[in-house]
């Protein structure tokens, strides 16, 4: 049993949950992206911080995301000596997503054919889970 | 008080560029040790004149490398530092280093890098030494280090100012035209257009030509004040601006405060650098850029004023960078050219500069060179140092 437990292990890198984002990951866990607004200057921020970056405050709070966004650039990655993890994967997107809520992620779009990805394209969260307590919230077309 | 002309590059060194699978008997070790005997004997100096120290501390060395290189050389300075930000940490150590010796810490400054780095152990030490934000929120979606963080870039790029591969492609035919002159440099042969876009696609749109090849190697640099250099055996060149500027971590181009990844804090540190000089873009004889990718050098050359935002591709295309072109681009072939030797890439745009300066570039001399610039660059265009170098004082 522990043999087959082992060929089903996640083996590409994993977050590590810290203070600072643990509530990032717990909510992702559920499946809902969620950002940080300082309640001071109104600054919208991913990844979480534990201050503004804008005005230094600390008073921050927690909001939902919509989950819609757009392709603001992408490469499509033939070649991977870096992470070998990913090497099964290739050719596949990595972008940056720009949110409908202002902010820039990096992440991966999936369930598309890498070539018919374009800069502009909409896109919305989706949610791999990829070991009991860890999801990751990658994109699709929307 | 400006440092404009106060300090000067006297001396410089260079080892032998090698390919990773040719480095047997060569360590990181080799490489800043060598290098810096060369500079310090092209300085006309003797070890005992060292009294500062600047060096790079190689990927795969701990943290303490600077330190550590003086117990191995010993030498007993009174200045030490060890920068890590990337290729631009050569240039920003001269700024260091003339800002420290105008003060009157010390007197005649050695600085160094290099080392003996493959491909692999490269992109291992990334995966090995992300920081947490990085680990979290970039490293699990598979990046391919730089070479994703560059193609996020010149995708961009293309998007916003249709930019064409035969346009970004001018920069390696340009590269290989100097290399294949340059006695120290490892990618010799000339290429078409037709061959670069041949090449094959690492991260799409970043064909392999276009990217850097680690390799071994070391540079070094001495740089001493005005009143000393006026004694030098070589002809003194100098640091008449300097400026830095950042704008995001070191890997990652999606967060940070520049609203867009075609823009690079190149253009604040080129300005601080000329207006320290009191020169333009227009009185420089030749500029030698940071050349990781060919996007670096298209961005970088709109940044630091050659032509307008967006124009970059259309000006590599029309203009003549050769040695004996309208403006001499990287004449020693750059690391496009030559090869990256980690740490040593740090610093070998500024010996070329020097080395033209001098008017020792031999075949490759640009013709009554008066002023150059150049520019170092590290992480995703996150960091950038400029430097003015002159070899009279305007």
């Amino acid at each position: 049993m522990k043999t087959m437990l082992l060929e089903n292990e996640y083996k590409k890198p994993l977050p590590k949950i810290l203070p600072e984002t643990e509530k990032y990951w717990q909510a992702a866990r559920r499946h809902e992206l969620i950002l940080q607004r300082c309640k001071t200057c109104g600054q919208i921020m991913y990844f979480p911080r534990i201050v503004c970056f804008k005005c230094l405050s600390d008073d921050i709070e927690w909001f939902k995301s919509k989950g819609y966004g757009t392709i603001y650039s992408y490469t499509i990655i033939h070649y991977q000596i870096a992470h070998k993890s990913f090497e099964p994967d290739v050719p596949y997107i990595y972008a940056i997503i720009e949110l409908d809520e202002g902010v820039r992620m990096i992440s991966n779009v999936t369930n598309i054919d890498p070539l018919k990805v374009k800069i502009g394209m909409r896109v919305k969260v989706t949610f791999e889970d990829v070991t009991d307590e860890v999801s990751i919230p990658k994109f699709e077309p929307s | 008080m400006s440092i404009k002309g106060k300090c000067a590059i006297i001396g410089y060194g260079e080892t032998e560029f090698a390919k990773s699978k040719d480095s047997a008997g060569r360590s990181n070790y080799t490489e800043q040790c060598n290098a810096a005997i060369l500079a310090i004997e092209d300085a006309g100096l003797n070890k005992s004149d060292i009294d500062g120290l600047i060096s790079i501390c190689p990927l795969d060395q701990k943290s303490s490398w600077t330190m550590d290189l003086v117990e191995y050389l010993q030498l007993y300075p009174k200045f030490l530092d060890n920068l890590y930000f990337g290729g631009a940490s050569g240039n920003a150590g001269i700024l260091y280093a003339a800002a420290a010796i105008n003060s009157g810490l010390c007197s005649n400054v050695l600085l160094v890098g290099g080392s003996v780095m493959d491909a692999k152990q490269a992109y291992e030490h990334g995966l090995e030494n992300s920081v947490d934000f990085e680990r979290d929120f970039d490293t699990i979606y598979g990046p391919m280090i730089d070479n994703s963080a560059y193609a996020l870039i010149k995708q961009r790029y293309k998007y916003e100012f249709n930019a064409t591969e035969e346009q970004f492609a001018r920069v390696v035919i340009n590269a290989r035209y100097h290399a294949s002159r340059f006695p120290n440099a490892l990618l010799k042969n000339l290429v078409t257009v037709e061959d670069v876009l041949n090449s094959r696609i690492i991260c799409d749109p970043m064909h392999l030509y276009e990217i850097v090849m680690p390799c071994t190697g070391g540079c070094a640099l001495i740089l001493t004040s005005f009143e000393r250099a006026k004694c030098s055996k070589n002809k003194p060149v100098y640091l008449l601006g300097g400026g830095q500027a950042f704008d995001r971590g070191m890997w990652t181009p999606a967060y940070g405060s520049n609203p867009s990844i075609t823009s690079s804090p190149v253009k604040q540190a080129a300005k601080q650098a000329f207006d320290m000089s009191g020169l333009k873009i227009t009185d420089m004889d030749f500029v030698q850029l940071y050349d990781c990718f060919t996007i670096t050098v298209i961005i970088s050359l709109e940044d630091i004023g050659c032509c307008e935002k967006g124009q970059g591709a259309e000006f590599v295309e029309k203009t003549d960078l050769t040695y004996k072109g309208t403006l001499p681009l990287n004449t020693d072939g750059g690391q496009l050219g030559r090869g990256q030797p980690y740490g040593a890439c740090h610093f070998m745009h500024t010996v070329e500069a020097a080395r033209q300066l001098m008017g020792r570039a031999g075949q490759l001399q640009v013709k009554d060179t008066k002023f150059g610039l150049v520019n170092g660059n590290g992480g995703s265009m996150a960091n950038e140092c400029t430097l003015i170098l002159g070899n009279e004082i305007p």
